[in-house]
C-alpha cells in the first residue's frame, strides 16, 4: 500500500503533474489551491501574465466542477448544500502549463455539453473573442449558479485548442475530462 | 443616500460606492462562490443610485486583478445600468490593470466596445 503511493506519485510527475486534488471539493478549498499554485509560479519567476492564465483555469475549471459535477454527496442531489466530487490537476510539460479537470456527467448531457465544446475547440482565437461577447450580452442572470461562459472563457485563455473526452461508466454517468494549456 | 462598502475576501472584491462624492470603486480579485447572491446589495445601490442622479460627473474606478466568467457576465450588467444613465450624466470608467498583464487591458477593452455612453480610460497601476 505505501509502495504504491510512491508509484502514483511518481506517475504524476512522469506526465509532469505537480497539484493535483480528488475527492469532495469546495470553494474554500479552490480558493487555497489557486494560492498556492500563485506563490510557486511567483517563487519559479513566472510572468504575471502566465501566472493569471494559469490561475484563471485553474479557477474556472473547479468551479465547473463545484457548479456541475453529477458526482454528488448526498446522492442523488436533493438540496442545495451538496458536496461535489471531481478531479482537478496542473502540470507542466514541454515547456507549456496545463490544467485538467474531470467530474461525472449524466449521459443525456453529453451530446449537449460535447456539441458546445467540439464548436469551441474549431473557432480561431478571434472568433472565440467574438462568441464570448455576444454570449455575455445574451445570458439571462437567471442562469444557475454561473454565468455559462465558463467553457468559452477557458476556450479563450487556453493557448492551443481544448481538449476533451467521454467516458462512459454505466447507464447513468459518463466521465467528463476537459484540458487546457498555457 | 447611505454609501456602500463590503470589505474585501480572497474571492470577493472591495466595494466602496460613495454617491455624495459620485464615486464608485471595485477593486481586488471577483469569483465567487455564489456570484449573483454577492452582487445582489451592489446592484440594488446602482439602481437606486441611478434613479437619483441627472447631469453629475461620475468616477468608477475598476481595478479588479482577476474576475472569472461569472463577475464578466455581472460586470457587463453593471455596466449596462450606468451606460444608460450616462444618457444624462457625465459617468467615465477607469480600468486600472497591471501593465504586465495584457489580457486585462484586452478584457477592459471588449467592454468599451460594448458600450455607447461611457467614457473609457485605461491606466496602469
Amino acid at each position: 500500500m505505501t509502495e504504491s503511493l510512491y508509484t502514483f506519485k511518481e506517475n504524476l510527475a512522469k506526465k509532469g503533474v505537480f497539484l493535483c486534488f480528488n475527492g469532495p471539493i469546495s470553494h474554500d478549498l479552490m480558493v487555497e489551491m489557486g494560492d498556492i499554485l500563485k506563490l510557486k509560479m511567483q517563487l519559479q519567476e513566472e510572468s504575471i501574465s502566465t501566472i493569471l492564465k494559469v490561475f484563471s483555469l485553474l479557477i474556472e475549471q473547479t468551479q465547473n466542477i463545484i457548479f456541475y459535477s453529477a458526482e454528488t454527496i448526498p446522492e442523488p442531489e436533493n438540496t442545495s448544500n451538496n458536496i461535489h466530487l471531481g478531479i482537478i490537476s496542473v502540470g507542466y510539460l514541454n515547456n507549456s502549463y496545463f490544467v485538467q479537470g474531470g467530474n461525472k456527467v449524466k449521459n443525456n448531457d453529453v451530446s449537449r455539453i460535447e456539441k458546445s465544446l467540439s464548436k469551441l475547440q474549431k473557432m480561431s482565437k478571434e472568433e472565440i473573442k467574438q462568441f464570448y461577447r455576444t454570449q455575455r450580452k445574451l445570458i439571462s442572470p437567471e442562469t444557475s449558479k454561473g454565468a455559462g461562459l465558463g467553457f468559452i472563457e477557458v476556450a479563450r485563455k487556453s493557448s492551443k485548442p481544448i481538449e476533451y473526452h467521454f467516458k462512459k461508466i454505466d447507464d447513468q454517468f459518463s466521465f467528463f475530462s476537459l484540458k487546457t494549456t498555457i | 443616500m447611505k454609501k456602500l462598502v463590503i470589505e474585501p475576501s480572497k474571492s470577493t472584491p472591495f466595494i466602496n460606492f460613495d454617491a455624495d462624492q459620485n464615486n464608485l470603486l471595485i477593486q481586488g480579485e471577483s469569483y465567487p462562490e455564489n456570484t449573483a447572491e454577492f452582487y445582489q446589495p451592489v446592484f440594488n445601490w446602482l439602481n437606486q443610485y441611478v434613479n437619483e442622479i441627472e447631469d453629475q460627473e461620475v468616477m468608477v474606478n475598476v481595478e479588479l486583478i482577476y474576475f472569472n466568467s461569472s463577475t464578466s457576465k455581472v460586470l457587463m450588467d453593471f455596466f449596462d445600468i450606468l451606460d444608460l444613465s450616462a444618457q444624462k450624466n457625465k459617468i467615465s470608467v477607469n480600468w486600472i490593470y497591471d501593465a504586465e498583464d495584457e489580457d486585462n487591458l484586452e478584457y477592459g477593452e471588449d467592454f468599451q466596445e460594448d458600450l455607447k455612453n461611457l467614457t473609457f480610460k485605461f491606466s496602469t497601476k
